[in-house]
């Protein structure tokens, strides 16, 4: 699908920065409105019927999957004593990637380290600049907030009320569901609400095991609740339904689109309404504001490869860049009337930064699959989900908030348990015989929005395209530590109580930023002095500016945020297109 | 050797330094546990050519002798066995020189020309004769002092076993061979159902 020409004479109804799950959403849900839409990406539109290779067995590669020898994925040691970006130390790597970009189906959709800096402290940014963002390689969990999420306040007296209920955004939960198609197993937990499930996949052996033996704790282990159609979706052309053919850990994307991405899912569905034009290579560098009206009116942007730069107009802007580049944008966008950058009259933009902490963990062995023949197991969308279990009901004593468990069992295309000790034909006949009864599992944990963590503008370091860095101001604090100290005794506690041989226990945290979970930048609230935008992402100062990434986010529950980001936007949208056409834009 | 206690190798490689220092010199010295990959550069011997002549070997990076050394050594790490074949069989030494053909990185090639050399003073040390000609219970003795002092990671013998039972097991399970015969993988291919397990009724 070629670009189309952005018209620069035009004025558009529409702006979108970024073509993310936000950017692709806000593009489906405007377009379908019958709104003219720009969609501005500032990577490159990659061939991702090339790139995503799921499919491909090591051994027909190059390097076996791995990176070429001149480009390096940054470790988790050297996130902790190398600094960005990145010179003494990595001097033989032509090409920096995040850690996520450890393999050669990943380095293309995300940045190179060295070309996007960033400074202060340490934090593990993955930036995904192509069309569809971060969405080409994403875990794929996708689960809803709840009452408990959105009003966590009113229970622990901490932060911030959302401005909104469960009861407002369930309908927008049920359109992408339905729209994108995902899979899960109803539980009616009050806590993790259900969605409009398609047809799930069983768990495995050990999972089972592990589940029943969490029902005795009053615990919930479900299937993993995917953004995977595994029924097919018969309004969308551009995606198959997954047939379970396996090695989804790749991490690379998936080359059948059953797992949502936002190119197959929103973005060329939105082109084919005749109403999207797409630019990628479109670095936008500044949010352009009327001096008469005060209001929004177009976006500058620099080509990222011929490096021109262009002015563009429309009737409303909606930033969708992530949370951490939309905050960028809005204190970049400085004039005479916003000195502190746009939509910043509370001064809260780039504030409120929190995410979720993860690294506690657990891996172990369920002896009696030992040894038995071998079977497939990651022929799925993923494994399970562990349910959040604290501050529920009971009030821990050591923190506020929870966390849940991502986890999985069984064989997969690498085998587990090579790095133990040994070698020789007992090493070898150990990881045959093992590599089907490895369980596992890690924790994702709320990160509390403080005012005091938060991004700005470096004063000095700029990115390749001369425009200036963030410099984080950002640290887990004591709640999320005492946290993380629980969650390693509990996943140690629930294998040993399911009968699992203990192979490793993890206390360590990663650091900030490695959940890619960033979230509140530009947070939601009813008063324009603590909060950015209204209920509908909508800049208090500007009215036609919406921020509908998860920037919007007030707290950042322990649930993964894909699908609320995408619910949040759709329900935005909704709004904004309603009062363009009433005219109060 | 699992009868016997663990050799120590810190106390026993005084002892190649007396017979092979004339050799070997200054490169048989234990780094400091946070030697710079500098150091290492400038304490190894100097490089063989790093092209052999094309007609003797399988290999770009290594020599022949090498390269047939590897091939027993990653042999050795994941040999053939009733199930299926092992590293020599699955090509892992071809890997491996091709990694280290395209690596940039000059350190970790020093690493692994001393590496070899180390592991036939070893041989030589324990049972007379080189790596390659040794028997395969004579070179499990020496990989196995090698693995029982893996913890020793400021002597470049033991870093190098590490680093080759890594590339090794790479090598070795991302082949034809690994994925398909020892570990009889069952995905990547079309899957009618996904049979996992039966999730019993929940209990009462």
């Amino acid at each position: 699908m070629a670009d189309s020409e952005v018209n620069l004479a035009k004025t558009y109804d529409a702006i979108v920065v970024g073509s993310g799950a936000a950017g692709g959403m806000a593009a489906h849900v405007l377009t379908t409105q019958g709104l003219q839409v720009l969609l501005l990406e500032a990577g490159k539109k990659l061939p991702i019927e090339k790139e995503l290779r799921s499919m491909e067995w090591p051994y027909d590669h190059p390097h076996r999957g791995a990176l070429p020898p001149d480009s390096h994925s940054i470790t988790f040691n050297e996130y902790t004593i190398r600094r960005p970006p990145y010179g003494p130390g990595f001097e033989k790597s032509k090409h920096l990637y995040s850690y996520i970009g450890s393999t050669d189906y990943v380095k293309n959709i995300v940045v190179d380290e060295r070309e996007n800096p960033l400074t202060g402290t340490n934090y593990a940014w993955v930036r995904a600049r192509c069309l569809g963002g971060k969405t080409n390689i994403w875990g794929r969990l996708a689960l809803r907030l709840s009452d408990y999420d959105f009003k966590a306040k009113s229970r622990d007296g901490y932060g911030e009320n959302w401005p909104i209920s469960y009861s407002d955004i369930a309908p927008y939960y049920d359109k992408v569901d339905l729209y994108l198609g995902i899979t899960g197993v109803k539980e009616n937990l009050p806590h993790l609400p259900d969605s409009i499930f398609q047809r799930p996949t069983k768990l495995n052996c050990a999972e089972v095991t592990l589940k029943q033996s969490l029902q005795k704790m009053d615990r919930v282990l479900t299937q993993y609740r995917a953004g995977v159609t595994s029924e097919g979706l018969k309004h969308n052309k551009y995606r198959s339904r997954c047939y379970g053919r396996g090695a989804c850990e790749r991490k690379g994307g998936c080359d059948i689109h059953a797992a949502f991405d936002s190119p197959t899912g929103l973005i060329y569905p939105a082109m084919d309404t005749g109403n999207l034009t797409l630019r990628t290579n479109a670095v936008v560098r500044e949010v352009t504001v009327d001096p008469q009206t005060g209001k929004a009116s177009g976006v500058h942007f620099i080509d990222s490869q011929t490096m021109k730069d262009y002015a563009v107009r429309a009737k409303v802007v909606i930033v969708a860049a992530s949370t951490l580049e939309s905050a960028r944008l809005l204190l970049l966008s400085k004039s005479r009337l916003y000195p502190n950058g746009l939509a910043n009259s509370s001064g809260h933009v780039g504030h409120n930064f929190c995410e979720h902490i993860m690294g506690p963990g657990v891996a172990g062995r369920a002896k009696d699959l030992v040894g038995k023949p071998p079977t497939l197991d990651d022929g799925r969308p993923g494994g399970f989900y562990l349910t959040r279990f604290r501050n529920l009901a009971e009030k821990h004593p050591k923190f506020i908030r929870g966390y849940g468990f991502e986890g999985g069992s069984g064989s997969t295309m690498f085998p587990h348990g090579t790095d133990s000790h040994g070698f020789g034909a007992s090493f070898k006949e150990e990881v045959r015989k093992n590599q089907g009864a490895y369980i596992s599992m890690g924790a994702f944990g709320e990160v509390l929005a403080r005012y005091e963590n938060y991004v700005d503008l470096d004063p000095v370091v700029k990115d390749k395209w001369g425009i200036p860095s963030l410099r984080f101001h950002y640290k887990f604090g004591d709640n999320e530590h005492r946290m993380a100290e629980d969650m390693k005794e509990t996943a140690q506690e629930m294998f040993e109580a399911a009968g699992f041989e203990i192979v490793h226990v993890s206390s360590r945290v990663l650091t900030e930023g490695w959940s890619i979970h960033e979230l509140g930048t530009a947070r939601m609230g009813n008063d324009p002095k603590t909060s950015v935008v209204n209920q509908f992402q909508q800049s208090h100062d500007v009215k036609n500016l919406f921020v509908v990434d998860g920037s919007a986010f007030v707290n950042a529950s322990c649930q993964n945020p894909t699908w609320t980001i995408m619910a949040l936007c759709w329900r935005s949208c909704e709004y904004l297109a309603d009062e363009l056409h009433k005219g109060n834009l | 050797m699992s009868t016997r206690d663990p050799i120590d190798l810190r106390q026993d490689r005084r002892q190649w330094l007396k017979s092979s220092a004339t050799v070997l010199g200054a490169s048989l010295l234990p780094l400091p546990a946070l030697a710079s990959a500098k150091q290492q550069v400038e304490t190894a011997p100097p490089a063989p050519q790093a092209k052999p002549p094309e007609t003797k070997s399988a290999g770009r990076f290594f020599t022949p002798a090498q390269h047939a050394l590897l091939e027993e050594l990653s042999e050795t790490i994941i040999p053939a066995d009733g199930h299926s074949g092992g590293a020599k069989a699955a090509r892992v030494a071809d890997y491996i020189d091709q990694v280290f053909h395209e690596s940039v990185d000059d350190s970790q090639k020093s690493l692994w020309r001393e590496g070899f050399r180390l592991i036939d003073v070893m041989s030589q040390h324990y049972h007379g004769k080189s790596f390659v000609d040794a028997s395969s219970d004579e070179r499990i003795a020496v990989l196995t002092v090698l693995s029982d002092n893996d913890h020793m990671t400021d002597l470049p013998e033991v870093r190098f076993f590490r680093e080759l039972k890594g590339l090794t097991v790479r090598g070795y399970y991302t082949s034809k061979i690994g994925i398909h015969d020892e570990l009889e993988y069952k995905g990547n291919r079309i899957l009618q159902d996904y049979v996992g397990c039966d999730d019993p009724a929940p209990m009462p």
